[in-house]
Order: C-alpha cells, then sequence, then structure tokens
C-alpha cells in the first residue's frame, strides 16, 4: 500500500461521509425549528414538531404501511430478480438478448410513465388500488435493480466450485442452494438495500397505485402544498431513526436464529 | 476468490455438520427423489423448469404494461372517452423530431446523465477502494451502513435540506461570511452545481455498493505479486485494480445511467432557469395538458429506447475490455 | 369581508343567488345514513374538526385522499374512469372544461345544498361557474397570482407595476413559473390573457403568445428560477435567493403569518384569480353522502374561515373574515383599488390557448 494512498484515501473518504451528513444534519436540526418554514435564521427551537409526530397515529400508520409494502415488494423482487439473474448467466437459449431487454424495460420508464401504464394495466387485471397494487408495482419496477446486481456477483462465480459439487451427486437444485446462495450473499443484500430505498422512497407509483391510505412520500408531498416545515422535516427524521431501529433489529434476530439453528 | 468465500467458510463452518444433515435429510427425502429425478431427467426439462416462470414474468410484467404505453404513444387522443373510436397515427413521434426545444433537453439528459455517471464514478471510487482495501473487514460493514443512513431520508426532505445549505443564506454562505471569507453571499442554488451536489447524492450509492462489492474480493494476493515483481502503485492499479473491478464498474455505471435518465425531482427543484431535463418535458405532457397523454407516451418511448441502446453498447464495451485483459 | 370583488369583472352571468338561498333544506333524510364519503382534496382543506363532527353526526365516514396538484388529479381521474372510486374532487375553476370534456364531472344539482347561499355570490354565480348551463362545484377558496417581494429589500413604489418586475434592478433576483407568466405578460402588454376575445382569431391569438414568449425569451437572463410548487418560491424567499417573485397568495401569505418580511400586491396591469371549488365525480359511488358532505362543510363561516388558516388561501364564505386574527385577515386581503385589477380566469378559451401557450412554455424553457 503505498503512503499517498494512506494520506489521501481517507480524506476522500471522510469528505464523501461529511458530504453525505450534512443535509441529514440540517434535517434533523431543522425538526426543532419553531416556525413554519425551514431555513436560517432559527429565531427559537420547539419540541412541538417531534411531539407531533409521535401524536398523530396517521403518521406512525403510514409509516408502518410503506415498511411493509417496502419489505414485501423487496421480498418478490430478490426472489424473480435472482431467478432472471440465473436464467441469462446460464448456458446460451434462443431469445435470451430479448429477455434480456424485457428485464430492463420497468428501470427505463420514466416514474410517471411507469406508474399511468401500471395504472392502467391494474385496471385491466382487475387489482384494485391499494396496498397489493403498490406492493406489485415496486415489486414489478426493482427488478431489473436485482437482476443487475446479481449477474455481476454471478459472472465471477468460479465454475468449478459448481461442477465438483455435481461430480460428487449434488443435482442442480442443491448445487444453487447449497453453492451458488452463499455466494451471492452480498450481492443479494445489496440488491434488497436498493429495493427497500426503491420502494420506501417512491412517490408516483405509490401515488397512482394507492387508495386512501398514503405512503410516507405521498403523505409528505402533500403536506408540502402547504410549505417544506419544520413538521415535515420531524416526519422524516422519526422514520429515519426508525427504519435504522427496525434494520438493527431484523440484522440481530437473523443473527440471533442463525445462533439457535446452529 | 479464496479471499472472498472466506468469510462465508467461516460463518457456515459452525453450522456445516447441521447443515449437511438438514439438506441430507432433504435430498433423502422419497418425494423431493422422485421430483428431482423428473425435472432433472433432461437438460431440457430442466431448462424449461428455470426459463418459464421468469419469461412469464417479464412477459406478462415488464413488457405488458410498456405495450400498453406503445400503444397509447400511437393514439390521436388518450384517455378516450366513452363510445370514442381509437385513431391511430405517427404524429406524436413526428413532433420530437420536427420541433428543437424537444431535442435539446433530450440532448441535454443524455450529457448529464454521461457526465453524471462518470463524476460519480470518480467520486465513489476512491471511497470504495478506501473501504475495501485499506479498512478492517471487522470494521467494513459498520463504515458500509453508516454511509447507507443518509440514503434513507427520502428525495424530497434531502433536496429541500441542500436549498437550505446552498441558498444565498444557507448555512455555506452563512459560514463563509462568519469566517470573514466572503462580502456578499455566493449564489450556489439553481446553478449546475447545485444540480450535481443533489444528484451525486443519489447516485453515490448505486455506485458504491457494485464497486464495493468488486473491489472486496480483488485478491489481495495479485497486488503483492505484482509489487514484488516491481510493479509501481500506478501501474499496478492500471493493470490490477481497474481491470479486475471492471465488472462493477460497469454495474454501477449501469444503474446510476439508467436511474439519472428518469431523475425528475432533483433537477427541477435544484436547477437554474437552463437545465431543464426531459424527463421534465415528458412530466409536461402529463401534468399541464390533459389531451397530451399521447405525446408524453412516445417521448419517453424514444428516451427508453435511446438508454436502453447506451446501455447496451455500454455493457457490449466493458465485456469487451474484460476479454481484452483476460487474453 | 375584506375581500371586495369587483362586480363588474366577475358577474357575467344573471343567475340568481336568491334562488339558491330559498332552496329548502335538503338532506333531512340522509343524515344518519352513514356509510362513506370519498374525497381528493389538498392537504388540510378538509379541516380536522369539521371532518369529526361531521363523521359523528352524520354516521359517514370521511376517506380523504390527499392530491397535491390538478394534473395528478386529473390524470388519477382519467385512469379511474368511467368507475371512480372517488365522490368528491377539489378541481380549479378554470380546469373544469378539461373535467368535463373527459366526462369526469357531474353536474351539481344546486337545490340540493341548503347551505349554497352562504357563499358569496362573486364566487357562486360569476361567468366561470357555469358551463353549459350547469354548475359544476361548490367554490371553497379563492387564490390569486400577486407580485410578492421582499420588504427588507424592495419597496412597494418600485413594484407598482409587472414592467417594474421585469426591469434590472431585480436582475438575477426573480422567480416565476412560465405557464402563469405567460397569461400575465400578455395582460401586461394589454391583451386577453385568457384569450377568449380571440377565439374567432386563431392567427391573432398566435401572434399575441409569440409576442409574451419572446418577452420571457429576452428576458431570460435576469430570472433566476423557473418554479413549479409553492414550497418552492417560499424557501427562495427564506433563503434570500430572490427579493420578488409571481406567486399565488396562498403560499405567501403563510410566509407573512410565519412573519417573514415578505408583502403581496397586484400591480396596475392587473392579475388573474381563479376559485378551488369541491366537485362531485361522475358516477361517483356516493353521491347522495357527497351532498350531505358538501352542504355541511358549506355550513359555517368558521369552516372557511379555518380553511383560510391554513392554506393561506381566501375564503369564499361569506363572513368568514369574521373569524380571522388581524394578522390573517392582513395576508388575506387587498386594497380595493388593487382587487378592482383583478379577473378570473377562464376556461372558454383554453383549448386552443394552451395549443399555442404549452408549446411556448417549451420554446423558452429550452431557450
Amino acid at each position: 500500500m503505498s503512503r499517498a494512498g494512506r494520506i489521501v484515501l481517507p480524506i476522500l473518504f471522510w469528505a464523501f461521509v461529511v458530504y453525505l451528513f450534512v443535509p441529514l444534519i440540517l434535517m434533523v436540526v431543522m425538526g426543532f425549528k419553531d416556525s413554519r418554514f425551514i431555513g436560517f435564521p432559527i429565531r427559537g427551537l420547539t419540541f412541538e414538531w417531534y411531539l407531533g409526530v409521535f401524536e398523530d397515529t396517521d403518521v406512525i400508520v403510514t409509516f408502518l404501511y410503506s415498511v411493509v409494502i417496502a419489505v414485501a415488494s423487496t421480498a418478490a423482487s430478490v426472489i424473480i430478480g435472482t431467478w432472471l439473474a440465473v436464467l441469462l448467466n446460464g448456458k446460451k437459449f434462443i431469445g435470451r438478448a430479448a429477455v434480456y431487454g424485457m428485464m430492463i424495460l420497468p428501470a427505463l420508464v420514466p416514474g410517471i410513465i411507469s406508474a399511468i401504464a401500471f395504472r392502467i394495466y391494474a385496471r385491466q387485471l382487475e387489482i384494485e388500488p391499494g396496498m397489493f397494487a403498490i406492493i406489485w408495482a415496486h415489486a414489478v419496477h426493482n427488478v431489473p435493480f436485482v437482476t443487475l446486481v446479481v449477474m455481476a456477483r454471478l459472472s465471477t462465480l468460479p465454475k468449478s466450485l459448481g461442477e465438483a459439487a455435481r461430480d460428487l451427486g449434488a443435482d442442480p437444485f442443491v448445487v444453487f442452494m447449497r453453492i451458488t446462495m452463499p455466494y451471492l450473499r452480498p450481492a443479494i443484500i445489496g440488491a434488497s438495500i436498493f429495493c427497500l430505498l426503491l420502494s420506501f422512497d417512491d412517490f408516483v407509483r405509490s401515488f397512482f397505485l394507492g387508495s386512501y391510505q398514503p405512503t410516507l412520500p405521498v403523505l409528505i408531498f402533500a403536506k408540502l402544498r402547504s410549505g417544506m416545515s419544520p413538521e415535515i422535516n420531524a416526519i422524516a427524521t422519526v422514520a429515519l431513526i426508525l427504519t435504522a431501529a427496525l434494520g438493527i433489529w431484523a440484522e440481530r434476530s437473523s443473527r440471533r436464529l442463525k445462533k439457535e439453528s446452529s | 476468490m479464496s479471499d472472498d468465500t472466506a468469510p462465508i467458510a467461516t460463518t457456515a463452518g459452525r453450522t456445516r455438520e447441521d447443515r449437511a444433515t438438514l439438506w441430507g435429510r432433504i435430498v433423502a427425502n422419497g418425494p423431493y427423489q422422485a421430483v428431482s429425478r423428473f425435472v432433472f431427467a433432461s437438460p431440457r426439462r430442466q431448462f424449461l423448469l428455470l426459463a418459464l416462470i421468469p419469461i412469464v414474468w417479464v412477459i406478462t410484467q415488464h413488457l405488458a404494461p410498456m405495450i400498453q404505453m406503445l400503444n397509447v404513444s400511437l393514439l390521436e387522443a388518450y384517455p378516450l372517452t366513452v363510445g370514442e373510436e381509437a385513431r391511430y397515427t405517427a404524429a406524436n413521434y413526428a413532433k420530437f423530431f420536427e420541433e428543437s426545444v424537444f431535442q435539446k433537453p433530450f440532448f441535454r439528459t443524455l450529457v448529464y446523465s454521461s457526465t453524471l455517471t462518470f463524476a460519480t464514478l470518480l467520486i465513489t471510487f476512491p471511497v470504495a477502494y478506501y473501504l475495501a482495501r485499506y479498512v478492517k473487514r471487522d470494521n467494513q460493514l459498520a463504515l458500509l451502513l453508516i454511509i447507507l443512513v443518509p440514503f434513507w431520508t427520502g428525495e424530497i426532505v434531502r433536496t429541500f435540506a441542500i436549498m437550505i445549505l446552498l441558498g444565498n443564506n444557507g448555512a455555506i454562505n452563512i459560514a463563509l461570511q462568519w469566517l470573514g471569507l466572503i462580502n456578499r453571499p455566493i449564489p450556489f442554488m439553481y446553478t449546475g452545481f447545485s444540480v450535481s451536489v443533489g444528484l451525486i447524492y443519489l447516485t453515490a450509492l448505486y455506485m458504491l455498493l457494485p464497486l464495493y462489492s468488486a473491489l472486496e474480493k480483488l485478491p489481495r494476493s495479485y497486488l503483492e505479486a505484482a509489487a514484488d515483481l516491481g510493479a509501481g502503485p500506478l501501474t499496478r492499479f492500471r493493470r490490477i485494480t481497474i481491470p479486475l473491478s471492471l465488472e462493477g464498474i460497469g454495474a454501477g455505471c449501469t444503474l446510476v445511467f439508467l436511474i439519472s435518465t428518469g431523475y425528475y425531482g432533483a433537477p427541477v427543484l435544484l436547477g437554474g432557469p437552463n437545465s431543464t431535463v426531459f424527463a421534465e418535458t415528458i412530466a409536461g405532457f402529463f401534468h399541464n395538458a390533459g389531451d397530451a397523454w399521447p405525446t408524453g407516451a412516445a417521448f419517453a418511448v424514444i428516451m427508453f429506447i435511446t438508454a436502453l441502446g447506451l446501455s447496451g453498447l455500454f455493457t457490449l464495451l466493458i465485456n469487451a475490455l474484460r476479454k481484452g485483459d483476460t487474453k | 369581508m375584506t375581500l371586495k370583488m369587483n362586480r363588474r369583472t366577475f358577474l357575467g352571468t344573471t343567475a340568481a343567488a336568491g334562488a339558491a338561498l330559498a332552496s329548502p333544506a335538503y338532506l333531512r333524510r340522509a343524515y344518519a345514513s352513514g356509510g362513506e364519503v370519498n374525497i381528493w382534496t389538498y392537504n388540510q382543506f378538509v379541516p380536522d374538526a369539521f371532518k369529526e363532527q361531521f363523521e359523528a353526526e352524520t354516521g359517514i365516514k370521511v376517506n380523504v385522499r390527499l392530491v397535491d396538484d390538478q394534473g395528478k388529479q386529473f390524470n388519477l381521474l382519467a385512469a379511474e374512469a368511467p368507475n371512480p372510486t372517488v365522490d368528491i374532487m377539489t378541481v380549479a375553476g378554470h380546469r373544469f372544461l378539461q373535467f368535463i370534456g373527459s366526462d369526469l364531472l357531474s353536474p351539481l344539482d344546486t337545490d340540493r345544498l341548503s347551505n349554497w347561499g352562504n357563499i358569496n355570490p362573486t364566487f357562486s354565480e360569476s361567468d366561470w361557474a357555469t358551463v353549459n348551463g350547469s354548475k359544476w362545484g361548490a367554490p371553497i377558496l379563492s387564490g390569486m397570482e400577486v407580485l410578492a417581494y421582499n420588504t427588507d429589500r424592495v419597496s412597494k413604489d418600485q413594484v407598482g407595476t409587472w414592467q417594474e418586475f421585469f426591469s434590472e434592478q431585480f436582475s438575477g433576483e426573480t422567480a416565476y413559473t412560465i405557464q402563469d407568466m405567460l397569461s400575465i405578460v400578455m395582460l401586461m402588454k394589454g391583451y386577453d390573457g385568457n384569450m377568449v376575445e380571440y377565439m374567432d382569431d386563431p392567427a391573432r391569438a398566435a401572434e399575441i403568445v409569440a409576442e409574451a414568449r419572446d418577452f420571457l425569451i429576452a428576458h431570460k437572463p435576469m430570472v433566476r428560477k423557473y418554479y413549479d410548487s409553492g414550497a418552492e418560491v417560499q424557501q427562495m424567499f427564506v433563503n434570500q435567493d430572490i427579493v420578488a417573485a409571481c406567486a399565488w397568495n396562498g403560499p405567501i401569505a403563510a410566509l407573512m403569518a410565519d412573519g417573514f418580511p415578505v408583502a403581496m400586491t397586484i400591480p396596475e396591469e392587473g392579475s388573474y384569480g381563479f376559485v378551488y371549488t369541491y366537485n362531485i365525480a361522475n358516477n361517483a359511488p356516493n353521491p347522495d353522502n357527497a351532498y350531505t358532505f358538501i352542504n355541511a362543510i358549506l355550513g359555517s363561516p368558521e369552516i372557511g374561515a379555518a380553511m383560510t388558516k391554513a392554506s393561506g388561501f381566501i375564503s369564499t364564505y361569506k363572513g368568514a373574515t369574521d373569524f380571522l386574527t388581524d394578522e390573517e385577515k392582513a395576508a388575506s386581503s387587498f386594497p380595493e383599488a388593487e382587487i378592482e385589477r383583478l379577473q378570473f380566469f377562464r376556461a372558454e378559451a383554453n383549448e386552443m390557448k394552451y395549443s399555442l401557450v404549452d408549446p411556448a412554455v417549451e420554446a423558452v424553457k429550452a431557450a
């Protein structure tokens, strides 16, 4: 490792971290501002906005609704996306390019178009607007992101591993579950994070496919009509903390499960 | 590769016995064997099983809504009023090629997206490299998670935070004035700079994760061997690090490019009067005038065919580079 | 009411306001009938206290779906037609034709609304309110394009006219929405920004839009930002990125109420106003409950005042100002002389107007 790398790289790294966190810190601080608008100067501070978030059951319900949608749509996207990646990465077949092209379509269509296309299609399939419709649209939209990430990882899987297992008599399904899946784990975790984020932050599909219960971004957009208030910042901050808590809890419990099973 | 599979092997180590029996039990199970024997009897059957569900999925879920859009893009009017007959036309497409006011934002978007993709790569590569090569493995995940936290804030709230950071009366200008470095505020907002600050925030994650996962599995031994053979740091970077992380670069760039061609919120909120992007043009057809859906749909088709073509070309280029290097 | 609209400008039709007043108290039967009513509207357009009381008194559950612009509402409804999930929408008066043309609204039977007379006739009987011989919505809030300025930096005599808004003094410190500004530039140049006058002369209309477009292109180097939403223009004032803007009065009133040094005026050349109305969807699932709801929300000026407090827009209810504080009154009223200059947006020529204006907007953006 070169000396320049030891000095320059950490500086670049931490500069990047500062860049990421400054807007975040501003958001958290503005949630305490005693005004109807965010920005400087801050003349007074109040806990009212943050307390208000916890008193407002609508916000909590909306948050949980968004979490359920994000988790369910991510599960679906990851399964289908990984499956597609395995198919596209396997041996050549007629129409593979076409399947690849179709796979990537949802990522290419501008949000508003895809939302309206989904809305019209949902009606043809007789899917009622609401939670299931949003999960469905998010799942379809997020599949290409999973496939792209998993394919990148899959292309580096050493063939010898699978061949060895097959020589020992394992059938392809066992080879996939015992060799390929563990190897894909980091890619699948990364892809899941993408999907959760894309779903959690999606406005336009959630708006068009949703019903009377809004998702968090839909609620925030509606509130934005009366100005970017500290209230919105407080909601976003609380949502961030709750998501982080959920993430840590999920990670812990999956670890505990693994320990218990061993 | 050994570098990479190592942690999996260690975590799996403790449970290996147990899992072997679990899988052993599944595999030894009568019905499983019957199904397995039937499915895997011929490569053809095996392929059909693998291919059927995903192919049905992409056709019914990915393609069908787009065909619907293609259909709308060729209509004279949409939504149709009750009893109205659908009439088809190519005029919606012609509109794009006839008027330069639409082509300008189109090409601007392509240039923006390409530049943005490249800039994101330049900024995140050292970050991913530092994380993957210099940080102790135990701390890597923690640092990666810390970096991920700000991405959960949601685009709109974050974009407004950037506004109060960069505004004339924003945090940076206040700080600079307080330090006595400037007398008048610097107008950061509504410039190419503010758009970049907002957009790179959004795209960095999609570049960072693929880069990190590519760099993280780059075997240390290769670099050490190259150093032993007298290769300087630059040579090692150019001849080993870059080629071996090409698939990560490829995946990251494709993701960022695709996502950034569709970005709407951040450029609209942070951009100045001369930075209309194509997504904004398209959205205009849906928002302002209700009867312009077909034109909006036609423009969206033009955008996505272009983006698909470009990302395809890019993938070919990356593949060619990878093949060239392994020779 | 501090807002006294100019009757000469506003009272186009002669439909008698008294007829509505005299209508019998309908809907006793519908009360306590239960069920639900589905509403698409903007944040805080249905005051929480009212909603609770209404639900308790009638047993009708109120489902509110928040929307954030007219275009999205139209798209959503168009995608749901002909069997919408919604009963009541919130359409701006000058957008009526677009919704009516696509068969999305059902005509409003004002005889079923005993409280119709509580609306100031300036709004309920205005020329835009009657289309094809029917009423299509119950006016609730009114807004207008104003010239807003930072009072720390700009004095009122610097912004007496729209011409001054475009002068060198504010170079690099203004913001506006191109589409709205095109109408105002036409007005500033002495034309009819609603284009109703030129309905029989499309060539003349095209010339005028081209002139307005070229004016905005010539002044493009002096604008800081073409914005879309009220939240943006508010933030630009707070961040001091701009000192003057063309904006809707609602967002500016909210800034004023919060103590920011901002004021608004209707410049000499005039400006345009619009009205938000509650409308009943064509083929609505619960039309009876929809009438019950609209009648109830028109019930008292206090409800109108609550909507004004929350949104900054001006209430269409008679006597709503009595329930506002002095600051709120100041933020939602204009001197008589300025109100005289106001006209409503009109929809008659919209098809021609927007076929010219939409490409002009793109041209200004691309220039």
